[in-house]
């Protein structure tokens, strides 16, 4: 329901109603800057990147359609490479390793609890069944839009290496959330 | 060009695909339930996000910015030179750095620095000698540096710098760990505007894996917003016919 609202609401922007492009800012402006946050660590930043992301979507660049999965991941993924593009550009020198911070560091107890707080119940869950490698690489690739060749360089890894332990850690996660979602145990 | 399949994933997720590939991972992507769940998974991952309170003001910034562009029916970053970006209103970010070498930069661009600056003064004193003519408007140089992303199955690196100064655009790209070129091959850099490519220099990898270019764009009008490097079958193409090995946005 939310995602076939969420194309109606696309659909308006589409015909350049700019009451419904408020709107689907309204319903995402809290997870995306958050999102985007996470990832930037920094707020001028974070915010440029949003920025970009609704100037793409007003302007229809990379347009999207219901063959494309489900709306969020659709603008997640476009409000990620918004970031990465910036972090690249930013040029800030490389954090060592010990110093990047969980991915999963919430602690899902405190009583300020996110609006996302289901999805993030669940996918947080799913994370915390992979390896801590595997969550590194995710953290590394996913979060902080670190190049492969960054990765290799930051784990003294060598590529190959490197392109294989992302593409597990996602198909764990993948797996891994599958089970969560399916309320048992992961099914491999 | 590569039948989009599994392999191609992460380049899908991390929008390095040109809009023909796009296309047809899509097309993949609707017969492989693996890769589909794949991506829905991972579109679950923003959700770890703390919540973070938005800083004051920032919703009417952004719809200004935004419906702003749309009334000037005009490219995002009108009027500002090439490389500095739009900056929100609360605090700029240091986009466009001057070129100064930051300490710990790495060695690899030192050289390119040297060409460019040497270019730069050239420039220079054209421009003074010309100061007569133009009253001696001074132009500022602006400086970015970018790393190139690797397609995933790709295995080399490369890093551009790009320096604008006025209207003309200095493209320097070097590469590191390419794959050896076949026949009449060459690795083509392109600079694309809203997926529109013009092409901005080749180079070919030497014995170790090396190559670097250096192109120089006279009348730069556009804002370019990808910089791209393809393997090409030959040199000379003005379109891109070879897969993308390396990307960036700008």
């Amino acid at each position: 329901m939310e995602n076939s609202s969420d194309f109606m609401l696309y659909r308006q922007i589409q015909d350049k109603d700019k009451d419904a492009l408020e709107q689907l800012y309204d319903r995402y402006e809290k997870i995306l800057f958050s999102f985007l946050l996470k990832m930037t660590e920094d707020r001028a930043l974070a915010e440029e990147a949003l920025q970009e992301v609704f100037i793409k979507i007003w302007r229809g660049t990379g347009e999207y359609d219901e063959s494309k999965g489900k709306f969020t991941s659709w603008l997640f993924t476009m409000s990620r490479n918004s970031a990465i593009d910036l972090i690249r550009k930013r040029k800030k020198p490389t954090v060592p390793l010990d110093e990047i911070s969980d991915m999963a560091d919430g602690d899902s107890s405190v009583e300020d609890k996110a609006e996302w707080q289901e999805q993030k119940d669940q996918i947080q869950i799913a994370v915390e069944r992979l390896s801590e490698d595997q969550q590194k690489m995710i953290q590394l690739f996913y979060f902080k839009g670190h190049t492969h060749e960054a990765i290799a360089e930051l784990c003294d890894l060598p590529l190959g290496t490197v392109k294989s332990r992302i593409r597990l850690a996602l198909s764990k996660l993948k797996k891994s959330l599958h089970g969560v979602q399916e309320g048992g145990a992961i099914d491999d | 060009m590569t039948k989009m399949n599994c392999d191609h994933v992460i380049d899908y997720l991390n929008g390095t695909l040109t809009a023909e590939e796009m296309r047809e991972f899509q097309l993949h992507l609707n017969s492989c339930e693996d890769c589909r769940e794949l991506v829905e998974a991972v579109g679950e991952l923003p959700y770890l996000a703390e919540a973070a309170e938005p800083p004051a003001g920032m919703k009417e910034r952004i719809l200004a910015n935004v419906f702003d562009e749309s009334d000037q029916e005009e490219p995002i970053k009108k009027q500002e030179p090439a490389l500095e970006a739009v900056q929100p209103a609360s605090k700029p970010a240091p986009k466009v750095v001057p070129i100064v070498k930051p300490p710990k930069e790495r060695i690899w661009w030192r050289p390119l620095i040297a060409a460019v600056l040497l270019l730069s003064l050239l420039g220079n004193a054209y421009a003074f000698m010309k100061l007569s003519d133009d009253g001696g408007g001074q132009t500022e140089a602006a400086f970015q540096s970018i790393d190139l992303q690797a397609s995933e199955s790709f295995a080399g690196s490369a890093k551009a710098a790009l320096v604008s100064e006025g209207d003309s655009l200095e493209v320097v790209v070097q590469g590191e760990g390419l794959q050896e070129l076949s026949g009449s091959e060459v690795y083509q850099i392109w600079l694309l505007k809203d997926g529109k490519p013009i092409p901005a220099g080749a180079f070919e990898a030497d014995a170790d894996g090396q190559g670097a270019a250096f192109y120089q764009l006279e009348q730069n009008t556009e804002e370019w917003d990808t910089i791209a490097i393809t393997l090409e079958p030959e040199a000379g193409n003005e379109l891109p016919e070879g897969e993308i090995v390396l990307s960036s946005g700008l």
